[in-house]
């Protein structure tokens, strides 16, 4: 059996089935939640790094010394950005079947995302379903 | 002491002027994404990141003097719709500053955004003219690759999609006051459709 992700956990545990599955943050909501909770920590532990895999090598390699709430903050948004970065990455294989029935289109422009967003989750097979909704396409079309 | 790096932002569409300039903190990715999206027909940049390094090179080669005669102009980059915003550096460093880290989140956001999948970008760093400008070319360079390195990993964009040029001071934005904050800038460029998808989710350059 594949690794339960934490995506599927949570999705498991709210009851799927329908029901809003567990969101990813947006990029720009979650590093500047990096920024924001570990700023003292980026200056203690980090003043130089650049943003990008350094940054992420020097949490790690920093986290017993950093504060619980940088701890617990780089621990979620890590967690989110790399959902929701695989789910974009990955769509598009993972929705193949359900994009040529449903869509009837080449998979990756506006208009498949809009198809998408009008289908009812249960139309969709679940794991292609958890997928869209971790890409965040689906709340960035219904802003203006 | 450190400096902000500060400048406007704006919108620019085509190479028409801008928008009202816009707090940092409100940089929307929806905003950013449709502008960058408004493409007219097949518009494609016909110069490589590579020709545009050396064409900046040859400029002040060409041209020498503590201070460029007139900003470069690049008439391959007009048609094509851009968006320009400001990042924070280290003073003299590639660093972003944790306060602009919401910016480059909000760009991968927009580089995301299904508008732009598949379209290819130029991140075009800009200084001003304090220093050399040799060596304002070598620091927009690294700063322009320090973006590019941050949304490539951890946000997940495609590294074929992006590629990073380093202006320098070789076009100002105000060259009346080439010291001005105005002119540091990171320049988002849509150069056109690279990647095309096939039915079953694959991805080929476009032909």
């Amino acid at each position: 059996m594949k690794r339960t992700s934490f995506g599927l956990a949570l999705l498991i545990l709210i009851g799927g089935g329908g029901a809003a599955s567990a969101q990813t943050m947006s990029y720009a909501e979650a590093i500047s939640q990096i920024a924001t909770v570990c700023k003292n920590d980026i200056a203690r532990f980090c003043k130089g790094v650049p943003l990008g895999p350094r940054l992420r090598a020097c949490f790690d390699a920093n986290a017993a010394r950093m504060s619980p709430q940088c701890q617990q903050t780089t621990g979620v948004v890590y967690a989110s950005i790399t959902r929701r970065a695989t789910a974009q990455r990955d769509i598009g294989e993972v929705c193949s079947a359900d994009i040529l029935r449903l869509c009837g289109t080449s998979f990756a422009d506006a208009n498949l995302v809009t198809c998408m967003a009008g289908l009812a989750p249960q139309a969709m097979s679940p794991r292609c379903y958890q997928t869209f909704v971790d890409t965040g396409w689906a709340t960035e079309k219904a802003r203006p | 002491m450190k400096l902000h790096h500060t400048l406007a932002i704006g919108a620019l569409f085509c190479a028409a002027v801008v928008t009202a300039a816009l707090a940092q903190q409100s940089i929307n990715s929806s905003q950013m994404a449709t502008s960058l999206a408004n493409v007219s027909g097949n518009n494609r940049l016909s110069m490589t990141g590579a020709q545009m390094r050396q064409a900046v090179l040859d400029n002040i080669r060409d041209n020498p003097g503590a201070l460029p005669p007139r900003p470069m102009s690049f008439p391959q980059l007009e048609g094509l719709t851009q968006f320009v915003v400001e990042v924070d550096f280290d003073f003299g460093s590639a660093v972003i500053r944790p306060s602009s880290y919401r910016t480059v989140g909000a760009i991968a956001d927009a580089l995301h955004h299904p508008l732009l999948l598949g379209y290819g970008f130029l991140v075009i760093g800009h200084t001003d003219s304090v220093g050399s400008r040799q060596s304002n070319v070598g620091l927009s360079q690294r700063r322009a690759e320090a973006i590019r390195e941050a949304l490539v990993e951890p946000f997940g964009v495609n590294p074929a999609v992006l590629d990073a040029v380093g202006m320098g001071e070789e076009q100002l934005r105000d060259p009346a006051h080439p010291t001005s904050g105005v002119n540091r800038r990171v320049q988002l460029v849509n150069v056109g459709k690279k990647f095309c998808f096939g039915h079953s989710g694959e991805q080929f350059v476009c032909q």
